[in-house]
Protein backbone atom coordinates (compact mmCIF):
# COMPACT_ATOMS: atom_id res chain seq x y z
CA UNK A 1 0.00 0.00 0.00
CA UNK A 2 1.33 3.57 -1.08
CA UNK A 3 1.86 6.59 1.65
CA UNK A 4 -0.51 8.08 -0.60
CA UNK A 5 -3.21 5.65 -0.11
CA UNK A 6 -2.67 5.00 3.49
CA UNK A 7 -3.06 8.80 3.97
CA UNK A 8 -6.18 9.07 2.06
CA UNK A 9 -8.04 5.97 3.87
CA UNK A 10 -6.74 8.51 7.19
CA UNK A 11 -8.54 11.81 5.78
CA UNK A 12 -11.61 9.50 4.81
CA UNK A 13 -11.55 8.03 8.60
CA UNK A 14 -10.72 11.36 10.01
CA UNK A 15 -13.33 13.65 7.82
CA UNK A 16 -16.14 11.40 7.80
CA UNK A 17 -16.07 10.25 11.92
CA UNK A 18 -15.56 6.63 10.59
CA UNK A 19 -14.24 5.86 14.23
CA UNK A 20 -14.51 2.16 14.23
CA UNK A 21 -12.43 1.64 10.86
CA UNK A 22 -8.98 1.66 10.74
CA UNK A 23 -7.25 2.32 7.37
CA UNK A 24 -6.42 -1.51 7.66
CA UNK A 25 -10.12 -1.87 7.08
CA UNK A 26 -10.87 -0.12 3.44
CA UNK A 27 -9.28 -1.99 0.83
CA UNK A 28 -7.69 0.20 -2.02
CA UNK A 29 -10.03 -1.32 -4.27
CA UNK A 30 -12.84 -1.09 -1.70
CA UNK A 31 -16.14 1.04 -3.62
CA UNK A 32 -16.57 4.19 -1.20
CA UNK A 33 -19.86 4.68 -2.19
CA UNK A 34 -23.57 2.51 -2.25
CA UNK A 35 -22.32 -1.27 -2.05
CA UNK A 36 -18.91 -1.42 -0.25
CA UNK A 37 -18.01 1.55 2.26
CA UNK A 38 -21.57 2.51 2.48
CA UNK A 39 -20.81 6.44 1.87
CA UNK A 40 -23.52 8.83 0.90
CA UNK A 41 -23.43 12.12 -1.14
CA UNK A 42 -22.96 14.55 2.16
CA UNK A 43 -19.86 11.93 2.60
CA UNK A 44 -18.89 12.80 -1.31
CA UNK A 45 -19.38 16.58 -0.41
CA UNK A 46 -17.05 16.16 3.04
CA UNK A 47 -14.73 14.09 1.53
CA UNK A 48 -14.14 16.87 -1.46
CA UNK A 49 -13.85 19.23 0.95
CA UNK A 50 -11.06 17.10 3.03
CA UNK A 51 -9.08 16.29 -0.26
CA UNK A 52 -9.04 19.83 -1.32
CA UNK A 53 -7.84 21.38 2.29
CA UNK A 54 -4.82 18.99 2.37
CA UNK A 55 -3.85 18.50 -1.31
CA UNK A 56 -4.74 21.53 -2.25
CA UNK A 57 -7.18 20.28 -5.54
CA UNK A 58 -10.06 22.19 -6.71
CA UNK A 59 -12.82 19.47 -7.26
CA UNK A 60 -15.68 20.14 -9.69
CA UNK A 61 -18.25 18.10 -7.99
CA UNK A 62 -20.12 18.48 -11.83
CA UNK A 63 -17.69 16.82 -14.24
CA UNK A 64 -18.33 13.92 -15.57
CA UNK A 65 -14.88 12.41 -14.59
CA UNK A 66 -15.48 13.09 -10.48
CA UNK A 67 -17.51 10.05 -10.36
CA UNK A 68 -14.54 7.85 -11.50
CA UNK A 69 -12.11 9.67 -9.48
CA UNK A 70 -14.20 8.88 -6.14
CA UNK A 71 -14.67 5.51 -7.03
CA UNK A 72 -12.50 4.17 -4.57
CA UNK A 73 -9.04 4.87 -2.53
CA UNK A 74 -6.67 3.54 -5.72
CA UNK A 75 -8.42 5.65 -7.86
CA UNK A 76 -8.55 8.66 -5.43
CA UNK A 77 -4.96 8.02 -5.22
CA UNK A 78 -4.53 8.33 -8.51
CA UNK A 79 -6.18 11.32 -9.24
CA UNK A 80 -4.53 13.02 -6.44
CA UNK A 81 -1.39 12.09 -7.28
CA UNK A 82 -1.80 13.31 -11.23
CA UNK A 83 -2.58 16.74 -9.92
CA UNK A 84 0.01 16.92 -7.45
CA UNK A 85 2.68 16.33 -10.58
CA UNK A 86 0.81 18.77 -12.79
CA UNK B 1 -24.42 28.39 37.67
CA UNK B 2 -22.58 26.30 35.42
CA UNK B 3 -22.09 21.97 36.05
CA UNK B 4 -18.70 20.80 34.66
CA UNK B 5 -19.48 19.57 31.35
CA UNK B 6 -17.05 16.35 30.49
CA UNK B 7 -18.10 15.98 27.12
CA UNK B 8 -19.63 12.07 28.15
CA UNK B 9 -21.91 10.96 25.45
CA UNK B 10 -25.00 8.59 25.28
CA UNK B 11 -25.55 5.71 23.74
CA UNK B 12 -27.36 5.00 20.70
CA UNK B 13 -25.84 1.80 20.05
CA UNK B 14 -29.19 0.64 19.00
CA UNK B 15 -28.88 3.03 15.85
CA UNK B 16 -26.18 1.43 12.86
CA UNK B 17 -22.58 2.94 12.95
CA UNK B 18 -22.84 4.56 9.45
CA UNK B 19 -25.82 6.76 10.66
CA UNK B 20 -24.99 7.46 14.48
CA UNK B 21 -21.29 8.98 13.30
CA UNK B 22 -22.54 12.51 12.38
CA UNK B 23 -24.87 12.96 15.44
CA UNK B 24 -24.36 15.92 17.68
CA UNK B 25 -24.45 15.15 21.79
CA UNK B 26 -27.85 16.55 21.56
CA UNK B 27 -29.42 14.45 18.76
CA UNK B 28 -27.86 11.67 20.80
CA UNK B 29 -29.41 12.50 23.56
CA UNK B 30 -32.94 12.63 21.74
CA UNK B 31 -32.47 9.42 20.35
CA UNK B 32 -31.36 8.34 23.25
CA UNK B 33 -34.60 9.36 25.81
CA UNK B 34 -37.04 8.93 22.95
CA UNK B 35 -36.40 5.59 21.56
CA UNK B 36 -37.44 3.65 24.55
CA UNK B 37 -40.66 4.99 24.06
CA UNK B 38 -41.45 4.61 20.39
CA UNK B 39 -40.43 1.04 20.34
CA UNK B 40 -43.57 0.19 21.07
CA UNK B 41 -45.31 2.91 18.59
CA UNK B 42 -44.67 2.21 15.08
CA UNK B 43 -46.26 5.54 13.66
CA UNK B 44 -45.86 8.09 16.27
CA UNK B 45 -46.23 12.08 15.27
CA UNK B 46 -43.37 14.15 17.05
CA UNK B 47 -42.61 17.80 18.51
CA UNK B 48 -39.03 18.49 19.46
CA UNK B 49 -38.18 21.95 21.08
CA UNK B 50 -35.11 23.15 22.31
CA UNK B 51 -34.47 26.52 22.95
CA UNK B 52 -30.65 26.60 21.48
CA UNK B 53 -30.26 24.29 19.40
CA UNK B 54 -27.06 22.72 17.54
CA UNK B 55 -24.73 25.96 18.86
CA UNK B 56 -21.72 24.17 18.92
CA UNK B 57 -22.20 23.24 15.12
CA UNK B 58 -23.64 27.01 14.29
CA UNK B 59 -20.54 28.32 15.89
CA UNK B 60 -18.06 25.77 14.32
CA UNK B 61 -19.88 26.87 10.26
CA UNK B 62 -19.86 31.07 11.90
CA UNK B 63 -15.68 30.60 12.40
CA UNK B 64 -15.13 28.39 9.15
CA UNK B 65 -16.71 31.70 7.68
CA UNK B 66 -14.54 34.02 9.55
CA UNK B 67 -11.50 32.36 9.36
CA UNK B 68 -12.25 32.39 5.23
CA UNK B 69 -12.57 28.90 5.13
CA UNK B 70 -14.65 26.14 2.89
CA UNK B 71 -17.87 24.73 5.19
CA UNK B 72 -18.53 21.30 6.18
CA UNK B 73 -21.35 20.11 4.71
CA UNK B 74 -21.99 18.02 7.27
CA UNK B 75 -22.07 20.66 9.81
CA UNK B 76 -24.05 22.73 7.49
CA UNK B 77 -26.63 20.06 6.54
CA UNK B 78 -26.90 19.09 10.15
CA UNK B 79 -27.67 22.76 11.67
CA UNK B 80 -30.83 23.82 11.13
CA UNK B 81 -33.44 22.97 13.58
CA UNK B 82 -35.14 20.90 12.26
CA UNK B 83 -32.34 18.57 11.46
CA UNK B 84 -32.70 16.08 14.35
CA UNK B 85 -36.29 15.36 13.61
CA UNK B 86 -35.31 14.63 10.25
CA UNK B 87 -32.87 12.09 10.86
CA UNK B 88 -34.97 10.44 13.61
CA UNK B 89 -38.09 10.55 10.92
CA UNK B 90 -35.56 8.53 8.51
CA UNK B 91 -33.96 6.22 10.86
CA UNK B 92 -37.10 5.13 12.25
CA UNK B 93 -38.95 5.10 8.93
CA UNK B 94 -41.87 7.37 10.10
CA UNK B 95 -42.97 9.98 8.00
CA UNK B 96 -46.02 11.47 10.76
CA UNK B 97 -45.91 14.61 11.43
CA UNK B 98 -42.93 16.04 13.15
CA UNK B 99 -41.84 19.67 14.12
CA UNK B 100 -38.96 21.29 16.11
CA UNK B 101 -39.74 24.36 18.36
CA UNK B 102 -37.39 27.59 19.45
CA UNK B 103 -39.17 29.06 22.33
CA UNK B 104 -38.02 30.83 25.14
CA UNK B 105 -38.52 29.73 28.64
CA UNK B 106 -41.23 28.30 28.04
CA UNK B 107 -40.81 25.62 25.61
CA UNK B 108 -41.89 22.77 27.33
CA UNK B 109 -45.47 24.37 27.64
CA UNK B 110 -44.97 25.64 23.92
CA UNK B 111 -44.40 22.12 22.97
CA UNK B 112 -47.62 20.49 25.23
CA UNK B 113 -49.62 22.83 23.69
CA UNK B 114 -48.74 21.76 20.00
CA UNK B 115 -48.82 17.95 21.02
CA UNK B 116 -52.02 18.75 22.50
CA UNK B 117 -53.27 19.92 18.90
CA UNK B 118 -52.37 17.11 17.41
CA UNK B 119 -53.92 14.67 20.42
CA UNK B 120 -56.86 17.05 19.50
CA UNK B 121 -56.59 16.03 16.11
CA UNK B 122 -57.28 12.46 16.77
CA UNK B 123 -53.26 11.33 16.98
CA UNK B 124 -53.70 8.22 19.43
CA UNK B 125 -50.03 9.56 21.15
CA UNK B 126 -47.30 12.11 20.39
CA UNK B 127 -44.03 11.93 21.44
CA UNK B 128 -42.48 15.39 22.83
CA UNK B 129 -39.33 15.82 23.73
CA UNK B 130 -37.05 19.24 25.22
CA UNK B 131 -33.76 19.11 25.13
CA UNK B 132 -30.58 21.37 25.39
CA UNK B 133 -27.02 21.52 24.40
CA UNK B 134 -24.66 23.16 26.73
CA UNK B 135 -23.90 25.82 24.80
CA UNK B 136 -19.98 26.82 23.47
CA UNK B 137 -17.57 29.01 26.34
CA UNK B 138 -18.19 32.18 24.01
CA UNK B 139 -22.16 32.01 24.50
CA UNK B 140 -21.86 31.09 28.07
CA UNK B 141 -22.42 35.07 29.09
CA UNK B 142 -25.65 35.22 27.20
CA UNK B 143 -27.15 31.91 27.99
CA UNK B 144 -27.77 31.52 31.95
CA UNK B 145 -30.87 28.33 31.14
CA UNK B 146 -28.45 25.79 30.53
CA UNK B 147 -26.55 24.84 33.45
CA UNK B 148 -25.67 21.38 32.16
CA UNK B 149 -27.33 19.32 29.28
CA UNK B 150 -30.66 17.78 29.25
CA UNK B 151 -32.74 15.74 27.40
CA UNK B 152 -36.83 14.39 28.64
CA UNK B 153 -38.99 12.51 26.42
CA UNK B 154 -42.49 12.51 26.94
CA UNK B 155 -45.41 9.97 25.73
CA UNK B 156 -48.61 11.75 25.77
CA UNK B 157 -51.95 10.00 25.49
CA UNK B 158 -54.97 11.87 25.65
CA UNK B 159 -56.30 11.73 29.01
CA UNK B 160 -57.31 14.29 32.04
CA UNK B 161 -54.66 13.07 34.61
CA UNK B 162 -53.33 16.21 33.79
CA UNK B 163 -54.48 19.82 32.85
CA UNK B 164 -51.81 22.64 31.44
CA UNK B 165 -53.67 26.46 31.94
CA UNK B 166 -52.06 29.89 30.59
CA UNK B 167 -53.04 33.01 32.57
CA UNK B 168 -51.60 35.96 32.36
CA UNK B 169 -49.29 36.42 35.31
CA UNK B 170 -45.71 37.22 36.53
CA UNK B 171 -43.91 35.32 39.02
CA UNK B 172 -39.81 34.03 39.73
CA UNK B 173 -38.39 31.66 37.49
CA UNK B 174 -37.16 28.09 38.02
CA UNK B 175 -33.59 27.41 39.40
CA UNK B 176 -32.66 25.48 36.57
CA UNK B 177 -34.79 23.76 33.98
CA UNK B 178 -37.85 23.53 34.29
CA UNK B 179 -38.54 20.26 31.98
CA UNK B 180 -37.00 18.85 34.84
CA UNK B 181 -39.45 20.57 37.66
CA UNK B 182 -42.05 18.69 36.08
CA UNK B 183 -39.97 14.85 35.59
CA UNK B 184 -40.11 15.55 39.56
CA UNK B 185 -43.86 16.64 39.67
CA UNK B 186 -44.35 13.99 37.83
CA UNK B 187 -42.41 11.35 39.60
CA UNK B 188 -43.94 12.16 42.81
CA UNK B 189 -47.31 12.64 44.45
CA UNK B 190 -47.27 16.75 43.30
CA UNK B 191 -50.21 17.93 42.19
CA UNK B 192 -49.58 20.96 41.37
CA UNK B 193 -46.80 22.66 39.25
CA UNK B 194 -46.56 26.65 37.90
CA UNK B 195 -44.15 27.95 35.73
CA UNK B 196 -43.79 31.72 34.50
CA UNK B 197 -42.22 33.31 31.77
CA UNK B 198 -42.15 36.71 30.96
CA UNK B 199 -45.97 37.50 31.63
CA UNK B 200 -47.20 34.29 31.16
CA UNK B 201 -48.19 31.79 33.99
CA UNK B 202 -48.48 28.11 33.26
CA UNK B 203 -50.51 26.33 35.88
CA UNK B 204 -50.03 22.36 35.81
CA UNK B 205 -52.62 20.59 37.59
CA UNK B 206 -53.15 16.60 38.88
CA UNK B 207 -56.77 15.38 38.94
CA UNK B 208 -56.62 13.02 41.59
CA UNK B 209 -58.09 9.64 41.05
Amino acid sequence: MSDLQHEIKNLIIDALGLEDLTAEDIAADLSLFGEGLGLDSVDALELGLALQKRFGIKIDAEAKDTRTHFANVASLAAFVSAHKAA
Amino acid sequence: MRVQDAQQQPDVGFLPALQRRRLSRLARMTFHVAWPLAEAQPVLPLVFASRHGETPRTLAILSDLARGEPLSPTQFSLSVHNAIIGKWSILRGDTSEMSALAAEGDGLEQAMLEAGMLLGEGAPAVLLVIAEETPPAIYAPSIEDVPFPYAVALLLKPGDEWRLQLRTGQGPTSDWPHPLNLLRALCGEQLFLEHYWKSRRWTWSRNKP
